[in-house]
């Protein structure tokens, strides 16, 4: 029973890694498209500029703005200013790697360089993300030292320092009094010089330029600032890259050729007259077709594991197997059921290839294989209702980025299979196993 | 035996079979000889179970031909060449072998043969495209022997072979009788009809127009021979049912003989003399 069906499957497997052009247009081209268009949306080869971040400044102090500039101009960020609470919630939704929240204070604790606590930041990140933390700690850290190159770098600046700094020395009531004794005597002195250099400043015309202590940032023994770290568990809600949109579609153009391949198969059957072989060989019509489908089958899930191979492996792209192969035995059977139906209508090998063709391009362009569904205007993705790719699409990625709990996964899968079951009905109906 | 009764299939206007009804013996060459467009694939194809007959009854056997028991026993060579031109002769062997569920052993064994026998076993692992129009033909016969089938249609199976081919065809054909086998032969070569089959059917429009031995049907209408002679007194034209009696009564009298042609009537007369129409038409 099983040998005659195994052995059409073998064979049109063989026969489709005979045609180079099928096999160009099932298994290269997808990878192609998928890899391409994967690197375009990733901007450049699928590395970003610079970490998204969003920053929320509940100081509005001219420090904590310019502490604000410091990190818009820097390459390490990618920065969205926003309020507190968008800003924590784009990090849940996966849209920010990480949010800083500068809180109320912060501008005078980064003005206070003899006094008072460092400058705090609140800083959020998903705790998966360690390595970006590291990163995200060390940037921020190198930035929070430019408040000393600031209050140093402006001599009336560091004079305002000073006489906040002698005030809030007179004032505290926790700084021993030795010490208390030392930075009285300390500070005025340090004034007085600071005073001198800008007077000589003036007197020669020169912009105020401050003083050059002669060492490297990392020489300043003071916390440049400190950062309190917060996790935020991230709500998965886009795709994590481009890849993960391309690929899905990368698997739709290569179940296409697949069909068309078979579709066209089928109908060479008859054309050729190896039909007559096959329909005079002690095995049943039902057999024929099973091996045909089965072969369509193999074919489709053959291409599928090699491009979700190279996704996960290679482009990173990560999903839920279970999901993966519900979804992908899903648009199989759907179709299977398509190219069944279309060998069914067509009687000669260009028409089903022209027929096939132009039927799945057209389903393509309207389902997202093409653009994105989520890009595509509103009316458009309501015409995408029709078209088989769309749930295929729709399915695949439930697996991959969209996070379908397995509820949500049925309504593409049960449309999938109903399509599916439908057109090979007809197609198996409809299609006469005799010579053309 | 293959038994049809009152065959008739129209497709569409065209009535592709008409009321046909013959026997065919186990271990006979069986021609069906007629015009193109004559029924004789569409006969062949309700033999064999492919199409359906609008009326009538076939039986292989005793076996309706659709049956599994009956297409174990059945060997068909396409007229078109029915083969996978991107595989190998191997590998389309393979193929149509497990089609009929043989082991391992017992399949190579059958590919073997079948390539020996239509002497392209050097050729095995070659792509069919790569193969003569002649190599073709031979292996769309050995494609439908790999089973042993005891009945072998054979569509048109020399259309468009070099003579060399269709020769070695011939030989094929007659040794699969001396195996035994039954074999039902179409073709528009009366020649071939002439040297391979032991009864002929001659078919015209879907209708039996008559059956018989070669000879049984030249006797019945072929006619008389048709005798031109050359003498020293100028050319003479007649038709004899014995052309050496009549010759002999022309050379009388002092008549000297300087050329003779004695056209006996063939299966293109019995044809012609049956519908009134050439067999090529």
């Amino acid at each position: 029973m099983l040998k005659p069906i195994i052995a059409l499957m073998k064979k049109d497997i063989k026969l489709l890694f005979k045609d180079k052009m099928a096999v160009f247009f099932t298994f290269i081209f997808p990878l192609i498209f998928a890899f391409f268009f994967g690197s375009i949306f990733s901007g450049g080869g699928g590395a970003s500029k610079g970490m998204k971040i969003a920053v929320a400044d509940l100081d509005q102090t001219t420090n904590s703005e310019y502490f604000v500039e410091q990190l818009q101009k820097a390459d390490e960020f990618r920065v969205e200013i926003l309020s507190e609470s968008a800003a924590r919630e784009s990090v849940r939704k996966g849209k920010k790697v990480a949010f800083i929240i500068l809180p109320e204070g912060f501008g005078e604790d980064y003005a206070g360089l003899f006094s008072g606590n460092p400058p705090e930041l609140l800083v959020g990140l998903d705790p998966a993300r360690k390595a970006e933390a590291g990163y995200l700690q060390g940037s921020l850290m190198k930035l929070g030292i430019g408040r000393f190159e600031k209050a140093f770098g402006d001599t009336e600046e560091m004079i305002q320092q000073l006489d906040d700094s002698i005030a809030s020395v007179q004032n505290s009531d926790d700084i021993p009094e030795d010490w208390k004794a030392l930075l009285k005597d300390y500070l005025p002195k340090m004034k007085d010089l600071t005073q001198k250099e800008l007077d000589k400043q003036k007197a020669s015309g020169e912009q105020s330029s401050g003083f050059s202590f002669g060492g490297e940032d990392g020489d300043n023994p003071m916390m440049p600032l400190k950062i309190t770290q917060q996790e935020v568990s991230v709500q998965k809600s886009g795709p994590r890259n481009a890849f993960a949109i391309t690929i899905p579609q990368g698997v739709i153009w290569a179940i296409m050729g697949c069909v068309i391949g078979f579709a066209v198969s089928l109908v060479q059957e008859k054309t050729l007259g190896t039909v007559n072989r096959l329909a005079v060989a002690p095995i049943s019509r039902t057999q024929i077709l099973a091996g045909k489908a089965l072969g369509c089958f193999l074919a489709q899930a053959l291409v599928v594991t090699l491009l979700f191979a190279i996704a996960y492996f290679i482009l990173k792209v990560e999903f839920n197997l279970l999901k993966l192969l519900m979804a992908v035995a899903a648009v199989g059977v759907c179709f299977v059921g398509v190219m069944m139906f279309f060998a069914s209508l067509a009687k000669t090998e260009r028409s089903v290839a022209g027929l096939t063709n132009a039927f799945l391009v057209i389903m393509g362009m309207i389902g997202g294989a093409m653009i994105p569904l989520f890009v595509m205007p509103g009316w458009m993705q309501s015409i995408s209702h029709i078209s088989p790719v769309k749930w295929s699409i729709l399915a695949i990625e439930g697996a991959i980025w969209r996070d379908f709990s397995y509820t949500e996964m049925l309504q593409p899968i049960a449309i999938l299979l109903v399509v599916g079951l439908i057109t090979f009905f007809l197609g198996t109906r409809m299609l006469k196993l005799e010579e053309a | 035996m293959i038994k049809l009764e009152s065959i008739s299939k129209r497709f569409d206007a065209v009535q592709a079979v008409d009321n046909l009804s013959f026997t065919i013996d186990r271990g006979e060459i069986f021609g069906l000889l007629g015009p193109n467009g004559a029924g004789k694939s569409t006969s062949i194809a309700i033999m064999c179970g492919l199409v359906s007959a609008d009326s009538g009854k076939v039986e292989l056997e005793g076996l309706t031909p659709t049956t599994i028991k009956a297409r174990k026993k059945i060997g068909l060579i396409p007229q078109s060449i029915a083969l996978y031109e991107e595989l190998t002769a191997l590998d389309n062997l393979n193929f149509f072998a497990d089609l009929y569920n043989m082991d391992k052993e017992l399949k190579d064994q059958r590919i073997n043969w079948s390539l020996e026998f239509v002497n392209l076993q050097d050729r095995a692992k070659d792509t069919v495209k790569g193969f003569s129009g002649g190599m073709k033909r031979r292996l769309n016969l050995a494609a439908s022997l790999l089973h042993d089938p005891d009945y072998i249609f054979m569509d048109e199976p020399t259309a468009g072979v070099d003579p060399q081919s269709r020769n070695k065809l011939f030989d094929s054909v007659l040794e699969l009788k001396e195996f035994g086998k039954t074999i039902v032969y179409t073709t528009h070569y009366m020649e071939e009809a002439e040297k391979l089959c032991d009864r002929v059917a001659i078919v015209d429009q879907g209708k039996l127009m008559a059956l018989d031995t070669v000879d049984g049907l030249i006797r019945a209408y072929g006619g008389e021979s048709q005798v031109t002679v050359q003498t020293n007194q100028g050319l003479e034209q007649f038709e004899s049912t014995n052309p050496a009696k009549d010759l002999v009564k022309v050379l009388q009298d002092s008549v000297q003989l300087e050329d003779v042609t004695v056209r006996r009537p063939d299966l293109e007369r019995v044809f012609l003399n049956l519908t009134g129409r050439q067999l090529r038409d």
